[in-house]
């Protein structure tokens, strides 16, 4: 499908399946037309072509209310002048269902995103705001929605419970069973916690598939570098054919013999030790084990496994 | 240093309020309690008195009370029944339309007060309703403006939110938009209802003479009577009735209590 303000296509010509209970990731820089995909999947912008099919029917006419799709939006969207309780209860209580059902079904969604009991009854205003995010997940699984859509879910958490809510959403995803469809700009992210990762660039779908798929076997350079440290040489400076582009990741980069260089740059990272070697007329990144006492300056030979060298598609090249 | 010019804008407020509120209110006070002058003045010195409050119990001036409060009710109401629809129309256009339709709305408010009235005067017949709706005329444009700005400051993710959670567009509106609007409502309702209650120029040309209120009555005891005390009487009265209004309009977290019990 697409989508434009004007003429200008903000989703541009999207085609994307994604299975029943997967866990699907839309990755992409900001302004890429994620947060817009996501927003036509919810329906609440209309496609300019194209449709949208859940379940094998055509939901593309059907308003927001009548899609059966949870939300959780990146502000949370919470009603300010309800308790936690009561807008957990909405979306069952605007389906008329009956007040005891309404109970178990709320305190069942607070049992499954663990918000306390205390916390319960509090408006948004005084929760914090990772409880405000259990709120508003709650929220949207509580009328047992087959599809769950997160917009950037963890962008406005700090650091540490960033890492915490994102396993919690992972286990959350394997016990319900909920289709869900994420959208953010944090590769790590996308990478730890989906079945399938769509990038998108520029409102285009570049490749979608399983992390470890893109991650060693991006098919265009965009990919390559939005998912991680990428070494990207040309096929002539390594004495293959010219015109081909070449991806090795600095951790598969290994001290060897074959490629004598100089270390241009040095960075400590705890775990690892990323180093940057100048080698004839290109640069190669080196992440390993902390090694020995090496020196800004230094002479090292590196080694590029033929294993690990993949070659991007040119086809696919932007 | 700092702290005395970090305190001058209060000191500045409270001597302003105090010279242009208190400083009349306590001269009308004082006006009330005396008894009407014979001569010359505003009243009799040395004759104080509160006779001039036994007016209350007059059933002429407990009439004219009575039609003044109906005024404020009814003004208030028919003021909210315009503006919050209109206020939900305007939040509805596309934003530059919004600002044509806003600047619209005001344009009455560009002419003249009295080339309004006399314009109202040539189609509507003297009498309670022409009365009513001249005041509903002149105080709508702020009351619309009041609950245009509510409408507009609400976070229109929240209406999505609740699209999303399955409300219809009229759930979504009796359950997030209207009771998020409502300290606009009562803003407005408020609004109209004090303007209501000093209603002076509606009842003047438009009312007959059961269209009498408290503001047309005093005014009439002040300048055609010459009476003086009882006029300032009458505006304790009003003021009277005007701060209960004010005060007594419940707070949102008022109604949501009620509504919670």
């Amino acid at each position: 499908m697409s989508f434009g303000y004007g003429r200008d296509l903000v989703v541009n010509d999207v085609s994307l399946s994604i299975p029943a209970g997967a866990f699907v990731t839309i990755l992409g820089p900001s302004g890429c037309g994620k947060t817009t995909l996501l927003r036509l999947l919810g329906g609440y912008l209309s496609p300019a072509r194209g449709q949208i099919f859940l379940h094998g029917r055509d939901v593309t006419p059907l308003p927001p209310n009548l899609r059966q799709v949870g939300m959780v939006f990146q502000s949370y969207a919470l009603f300010p002048h309800l308790t936690a309780r009561q807008n957990v209860a909405f979306g069952l209580e605007v389906r008329g269902r009956s007040k005891t059902e309404v109970c178990q079904h709320v305190d069942a969604a607070f049992d499954r995103v663990g918000l306390s009991v205390t916390e319960r009854d509090r408006f948004p205003s005084q929760l914090s705001g990772g409880q405000q995010q259990r709120v508003a997940l709650a929220r949207a699984l509580a009328f047992e929605p087959p599809v769950l859509l997160l917009d950037e879910p963890l962008a406005s958490l700090d650091r540490h419970l960033r890492e915490q809510v994102r396993l919690e959403l992972c286990r959350i995803h394997r016990q319900s069973g909920v289709t869900t469809v994420m959208v953010t700009h944090d590769q790590e992210e996308a990478l730890a916690s989906s079945d399938l990762v769509a990038v998108m660039q520029a409102g285009r779908l570049l490749q979608v598939g399983p992390p470890r798929e893109l991650y060693d076997r991006p098919r265009s350079s965009f990919v390559a570098r939005f998912l991680g440290d990428a070494n990207l040489i040309e096929g002539a400076q390594l004495g293959m054919t010219p015109k081909s582009l070449f991806l090795v990741r600095p951790e598969c980069v290994r001290v060897g013999h074959n490629w004598p260089g100089k270390i241009v740059a040095l960075n400590f990272h705890g775990a690892d030790l990323v180093a940057d070697v100048q080698c004839r007329d290109f640069t190669l990144r080196l992440r390993t084990r902390a090694i020995g006492e090496l020196a800004v300056g230094d002479k090292i030979a590196l080694d590029l496994p033929q294993e690990h060298l993949w070659e991007i598609p040119a086809e696919g090249d932007l | 240093m700092q702290r005395i010019s970090s305190w001058l804008p209060v000191f500045a407020s409270v001597a302003l309020v105090c010279g242009v509120v208190m400083a009349p209110l306590l001269l009308l006070l004082r006006v009330s309690l005396y008894e009407p002058a014979t001569g010359r003045g505003f009243y009799t010195p040395g004759t104080f008195t509160f006779a001039n409050y036994a007016i209350f119990a007059d059933s002429h001036v407990l009439g004219i009370a009575g039609f003044t409060v109906l005024c404020g009710v009814a003004v208030a109401t028919m003021v909210l029944a315009i503006a919050y629809p209109l206020g939900l129309f305007l939040c509805s256009l596309p934003p530059r339309a919004q600002s044509i339709a806003v600047g619209l709305i005001l344009v009455p408010k560009t002419a003249g007060l009295l080339a309004m009235l006399f314009g109202l005067q040539r189609w509507l017949p003297r009498g309670m309703l022409a009365t009513i709706i001249a005041e509903v005329y002149l105080v709508l444009p702020y009351s619309v403006i009041v609950i245009y700005i509510q409408l507009l400051n609400l976070d229109p993710t929240l209406r999505d939110a609740a699209r999303g959670l399955g409300a219809s567009p009229w759930q979504v509106f009796r359950r997030v938009t209207l009771p998020l609007s409502l300290p606009g409502i009562r803003l407005a309702f408020q609004f109209g209802l004090m303007w209501g209650l000093g209603a002076f120029l509606g009842p003047l040309f438009l009312g007959g003479p059961s269209e009498t209120t408290l503001a047309v009555e005093l005014h009439r005891q002040a300048f055609e009577y010459g009476r003086w005390p009882l006029a300032a009487t009458e505006a304790v009265g009003l003021l009277i009735v005007v701060s209960i209004a004010a005060w007594g309009v419940p707070t949102v977290a008022q109604l949501r209590k009620v509504a919670h019990s």
